[in-house]
């Protein structure tokens, strides 16, 4: 067959402006499909072990993370086998200077005695834990917004509730970096929340257990959720993981719109190739039908029109392939920039995704050229060669 | 010498929306090996469905047809297909070489369903293309080629894999006089040296008077003219309606 590769590659390019268009209408489809393939393999990996956070469980109420439970909750947890820590966590959030988007990062309330405790991947890199727990207005941010504040330590930091109606000044007593992780967060005492506001005593967000293994890290979620189950306030324990799936997982079945959205994409595709290829053929109507006459059976006339039309789509589909590795990683520090960001982290180039983008490119190739191959092959050459085109 | 070809009692019909359309009916020839016959006639009457018949590109109504020992209109699809890459070289009015590809490529493609290999190959092409005079022309495309070298380009494609016979479909009916002549004399050339077997429709009395035989169809009756070497060969004679 390969003596066959110049011709089939000849007839690709014949038209060339043509073919550089159908190869282009597949370049950019199949880097969307990477990406897609990207996120579809991360919400298909719901615990691999080795990677950030698959350890750590997040229990919040049932009904949604807006929710509070009770704080107790906590030191329930703490007593359940295969818990080595436990923290608790309240969204605060409030104003810094002003609220525009640019001036938004997490505000959180935590108790600093549990917190490193939990989040034994960050670590301070300025000031010092003692200094934080000691100071009921203390609080640590992320490496990321003290830089980008041009803050230290000691610095004091002004927080003007909305959801509470409160406002706190914080001091800045420690700088922490997680290593491979997000750190545009600022966490502070909840003692100070509960002192200045006796309505929020006894509340919290959620529960952040730190579990000793993956073995209790699939075993806890279900125990803990059964410890509460006939409580007021029902839980929902999840890993870190998959909680922070569950951000994107409120715009609905993300999977599901993930898959309609590569089929609808991969269905276009193959219209607008399908398209090409027919209109190339029904173009050589007359050369087919010489080529028959010259001895080319059907089936060779019907490879070599599927060839031709594989031949554009893996091409279109490398190229969207490499565009696709190319982009990657700009695309991920991005990402890394939005409320999503956590899943940056296990945002990696899936070898899967590859195999994906090769497979879809593959069938794209076969599905289009199919059609228009066996319409051309069934021709009689008779009539063939009487066409006029 | 043996009969190459028998065309035994042809009948063929083409079915439109409307109407049934018999273009030959009981249609009787025979072709010697080493003939050069010439086949004439009126438009529409049937010339092209006779050499697509012998070629095995179309299929008899009823009849059959006989070249060398193979009933070819006893074969398959796919073994028509092969069987035409043996033994038939088709020549075209309109040339019909493939404009994506050089003269070289065009003479080259029917070698690929051949065994030989790309050097047998060049080998090949470059005798049928100096047999043609277009050695010097092999890495133009057809668009660079003058009607009558386009058509001695498809020539040399008919002949490269040394067919048994050659068709011709009124091979000079879009050339010049002067490339028409280059065009006969190539063929008579082909006939005489080569000892091709050739069939070759024809409206030019010029063109057909280069062949050893002439023969005249009209309304599906075939009438024989004299023949050079003065044969008549009766038992495929007129036969009609
Ligand atoms: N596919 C077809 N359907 C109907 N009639 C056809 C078809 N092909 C050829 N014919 C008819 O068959 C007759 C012979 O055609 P053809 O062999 O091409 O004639 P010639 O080559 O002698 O001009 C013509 O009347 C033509 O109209
Ligand atoms: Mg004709």
């Amino acid at each position: 067959m390969m003596k066959y590769l110049p011709f089939i590659l000849k007839n690709v390019f014949r038209k060339k402006t043509r073919s550089i268009l159908t190869i282009s209408s597949i370049i950019l489809p199949l880097i969307l499909i990477c990406y897609l393939g990207t996120f579809l393999n991360l919400l298909e990996q719901p615990n691999a072990g080795e990677s950030r956070g698959a350890y750590r469980l997040v229990t919040r109420h049932k009904v949604g993370l807006t929710n509070p439970i009770p704080s107790n909750y906590a030191d329930k947890v703490s007593r359940l086998d295969g818990v080595l820590a436990v923290t608790k966590f309240a969204w605060f959030g409030g104003i810094y200077i002003d609220d525009s988007a640019r001036n938004f990062f997490p505000r959180i309330s935590v108790e600093p005695e549990t917190f490193l405790k939990v989040f034994d991947d960050a670590s301070l890199s300025k000031g010092s834990v003692d200094d934080w727990i000691n100071d009921p207005s203390g609080c640590i941010v992320g490496e990321e917004i003290f830089k980008k504040y041009g803050w230290k330590i000691g610095d004091h930091i002004v927080l003007k509730g909305t959801i509470y109606p409160v406002t706190l000044q914080l001091t800045i007593r420690g700088v922490f970096g997680v290593q491979g992780g997000r750190s545009d967060t600022l966490f502070f005492n909840r003692k100070y929340l509960e002192e200045s506001l006796p309505s929020f005593r006894g509340k919290i967000g959620t529960v952040w257990t730190r579990a000793r293994d993956s073995d209790a890290a699939t075993r806890l979620p279900t125990q803990i959720d059964e410890l509460f189950e006939n409580s007021s306030y029902p839980t929902k324990t999840e890993t870190e993981k998959a909680f922070q799936m569950g951000f994107i997982s409120m715009l609905g079945n993300v999977k599901l719109l993930i898959a309609s959205m590569a089929v609808i994409i991969v269905s276009v595709i193959v219209l607008i190739a399908s398209n090409t290829i027919a209109i190339s053929a029904r173009e050589r109507i007359r050369e087919i039908a010489v080529l028959r006459t010259l001895g080319f059976s059907r089936l060779m006339i019907l490879s070599f029109i599927v060839g031709e039309s594989l031949v554009m789509s893996i091409i279109g589909g490398l190229l969207g392939i490499l565009v696709f590795l190319m982009t990657f990683k700009p695309l991920k520090a991005l990402l890394a920039k939005t409320p999503v960001g956590g899943l940056s982290f296990s945002f990696t180039i899936f070898p899967e995704t590859i195999l994906l983008g090769i497979i879809v490119s593959t069938v794209v190739g076969l599905v289009s050229g199919i059609f228009p191959a066996i319409g051309a092959s069934r021709r009689s050459i008779r009539e063939g060669l009487r066409y006029i085109g | 010498m043996s009969e190459i070809i028998r065309m035994v009692e042809i009948m063929k019909k083409y079915n439109t929306y409307a109407e049934e359309i018999t273009v030959l009916d009981s249609l009787n020839l025979a072709i010697k090996e080493g003939e050069f016959v010439a086949l004439m006639g009126p438009s529409g009457s049937g010339k092209t469905t006779i050499l697509n018949l012998l070629a095995g590109i179309d299929n008899t109504t009823s009849g059959s047809i006989f070249v060398g020992s193979d009933e070819i209109s006893a074969m398959s699809d796919g073994q028509l297909a092969k069987w035409r890459s043996q033994h038939i070289g088709f020549i075209f009015q309109l040339y019909n070489l493939i404009p994506a590809l050089t003269a070289f490529e065009n003479v080259e493609l029917p070698l690929l369903l051949t065994p030989l290999n790309r050097s047998e190959r060049k080998e090949h092409v470059g005798t049928a293309l100096d047999i043609v005079g277009l050695k010097d022309r092999m890495s133009y495309y057809p668009r660079q080629l003058s009607g009558g070298q386009e058509q001695r380009a498809g020539i040399a494609r008919a002949i490269v894999t040394d067919p048994t016979i050659l068709l011709a479909d009124e091979p000079t009916g879009n050339l010049d006089g002067k490339s028409a002549e280059e065009v006969l004399l190539l063929l008579e050339d082909l006939n005489s040296i080569f000892k091709k077997t050739i069939v070759m429709v024809t409206h030019d009395p010029n063109a057909a008077s280069r062949a050893s035989r002439v023969t005249h169809l009209e309304k599906g009756i075939l009438k024989e003219d004299m023949t050079k070497e003065d044969i008549i060969m009766n038992k495929n004679r007129v036969i009609g309606n």
